[in-house]
């Protein structure tokens, strides 16, 4: 994937803690289009972000990202909050990894917080193709983003301020939806966690439930482990608090990755012995039974030594 | 020089059928316990051997949910369980579960008519009560034989009387398994 060097031609805070920039080619020119629910990666200086694109998805001339200001994080969220117009920026294409369902009778959207942002795209989608959407949206009372969006392309939106009067209507809307609706949740972890169980506790089979993780909770560190590389038969320490891939790092080895928190897919090295403790959102549910690949960024050893196959 | 070759016949290999997309449930007969997951069903029951099958899929169900949304349908046939299933279709929720017991082919016209229907796999279950006939869909002519054959047997198309082979092959939508003429390659007999 070749990187995209874009400017800011846009800037815009008018939501507290959430900043939207709008990112262009400096010749204007057309930017690759992208499916609904998609999102790039942006280098904010030493870190690399995923971002869900919220702009019109077809032969644009801009992107569109929304950010909300995170300070205890790793940065990436203050370097966006710091651009100012003009800047250089630097981004992955995108990646889609939470697309609509195109066979879909009916699509239900349930964001919190930020993970609306990906809504948008499905909205702007369904609005141009006439598909039947609903969306539930919960945000902090004067915090929510992207409400003249959501006003323009949803007839059929919900919004909550609390969590309660959410959690009071999520039933009824789970049990009364017509067959054939797929189900898309966006949110922060333990949101999506509750909205899923509630779906599956109405009889929502795993096949129409569809989410997409955003900050991820804090991980912890971790009991120390070694790996053994199944080539040299070098072994390396990995300390509690230190991630596989800062450790293979450390020992000279050039390990592919992007995002580092579990999520892109970039690290995933192949485990030839030992019992793997997945802390990833990456790989599939049989490919961790199978135990043969590990994402480096966040997953560790459930065992004294994994060895691996570089 | 002038030696004739016989080509050997080379040993068989069956594929794995779950390489395939031939159900196991089409090849012997299968009896899955209910799925328990769903908040209302619809059950079928094709022909008099499913009545036993459908009766144990109704006490896991009302066991383990209490006062279930459960609907069963006793048919003589796919085309009376279709009917029922379109009936069940037009007012059902997400949540909704289908499970069909009967002869495998009848099965598959069945699980053809749901999948037309968006019914997602994990909504569907089937039990087999028979796996010894098939309808064969002639890739020449596009008619369906029915017949007792296994896979790899030869039917005769009751359309263009090719001598169709049984692939493993069952198509999703058609609800039923792919044939072939097996003999396209020989010289026909003049007479």
């Amino acid at each position: 994937m070749s990187a995209l060097d874009l400017v800011v031609t846009a800037v815009d805070d008018s939501v507290p803690d959430v900043r939207s920039v709008t990112l262009a080619r400096p010749d204007g020119g057309t930017l690759p289009s992208f499916t609904p629910g998609s999102h790039i990666v942006v280098q904010c200086g030493d870190v690399a972000n995923a971002y869900s694109l919220t702009s019109d998805s077809v032969q644009p001339t801009s992107y569109q990202i929304s950010v909300l200001k995170q300070p205890d994080g790793s940065g990436g969220s203050v370097w966006i909050h710091g651009l100012t117009v003009g800047d250089a920026v630097s981004v992955l294409p995108p990646r889609s990894a939470f697309a609509p369902i195109l066979r879909a009778r009916k699509h239900l959207l349930v964001a919190a917080g930020i993970g609306v942002t990906p809504m948008i795209s499905h909205l702007r989608s369904a609005k141009q193709w006439g598909r039947d959407v609903e969306l539930l949206y919960v945000h902090k009372p004067g915090r929510g983003a992207h409400l003249d969006d959501i006003a323009e392309l949803a007839d059929n939106a919900r919004l909550f301020t609390t969590r309660a009067d959410f959690l009071a209507e999520l039933p009824d809307t789970l049990a009364t939806q017509p067959f054939g609706t797929h189900l898309y949740i966006c949110g922060p972890t333990t949101f999506i966690d509750d909205v899923v169980a509630a779906a599956e506790a109405h009889g929502w089979p795993p096949s129409r439930i569809h989410f997409e993780r955003f900050g991820i909770g804090a991980l912890d560190p971790g009991e120390p482990f070694t790996v053994k590389l199944a080539d040299t038969g070098t072994t390396i320490a990995v300390d509690s608090g230190v991630s596989l891939l800062e450790a293979l790092e450390a020992a000279g080895h050039d390990i592919p990755n992007l995002c580092r928190q579990g999520v892109c897919g970039e690290c995933r090295l192949t485990v030839t012995s030992g019992e793997i403790l997945h802390r990833d959102m990456y790989l599939t549910d049989a490919d961790k039974a199978a135990g043969d690949a590990i994402m480096a960024c966040v997953s560790r050893a459930a065992c004294p030594e994994l060895e691996l196959k570089l | 020089m002038g030696e004739q070759r016989q080509l050997e016949v080379s040993t068989h290999v069956k594929p794995p059928l779950e390489l395939t997309s031939v159900p196991r449930w089409t090849v012997e007969p299968t009896l899955p316990d209910a799925d328990l997951t769903g908040a209302t069903w619809t059950v079928l029951a094709i022909g008099p051997d499913a009545g036993p099958v459908v009766d144990s899929w109704s006490a896991q169900i009302t066991c383990a949910r209490p006062g279930a949304a459960l609907t069963v349908h006793h048919v003589a046939d796919a085309d009376a369980a279709t009917a029922a299933l379109d009936a069940a279709l037009a007012g059902a929720r997400v949540g909704w579960r289908l499970m069909v017991a009967g002869p495998a082919h009848e099965c598959l016209q069945v699980r053809a008519h749901a999948v037309r229907n968006e019914v997602a796999d994990d909504e569907m279950t089937f039990a087999s009560t028979e796996v010894d006939h098939r309808v064969v869909l002639c890739v020449h002519c596009g008619t369906r034989t029915y017949a007792s054959a296994g896979i790899e047997d030869v039917v005769v198309c009751t359309g263009c009387g090719c001598n169709l082979l049984v692939y493993y092959h069952v198509s999703r939508r058609q609800g039923a398994h792919l044939g072939f003429k097996v003999d396209a390659e020989q010289l026909e007999q003049t007479a």
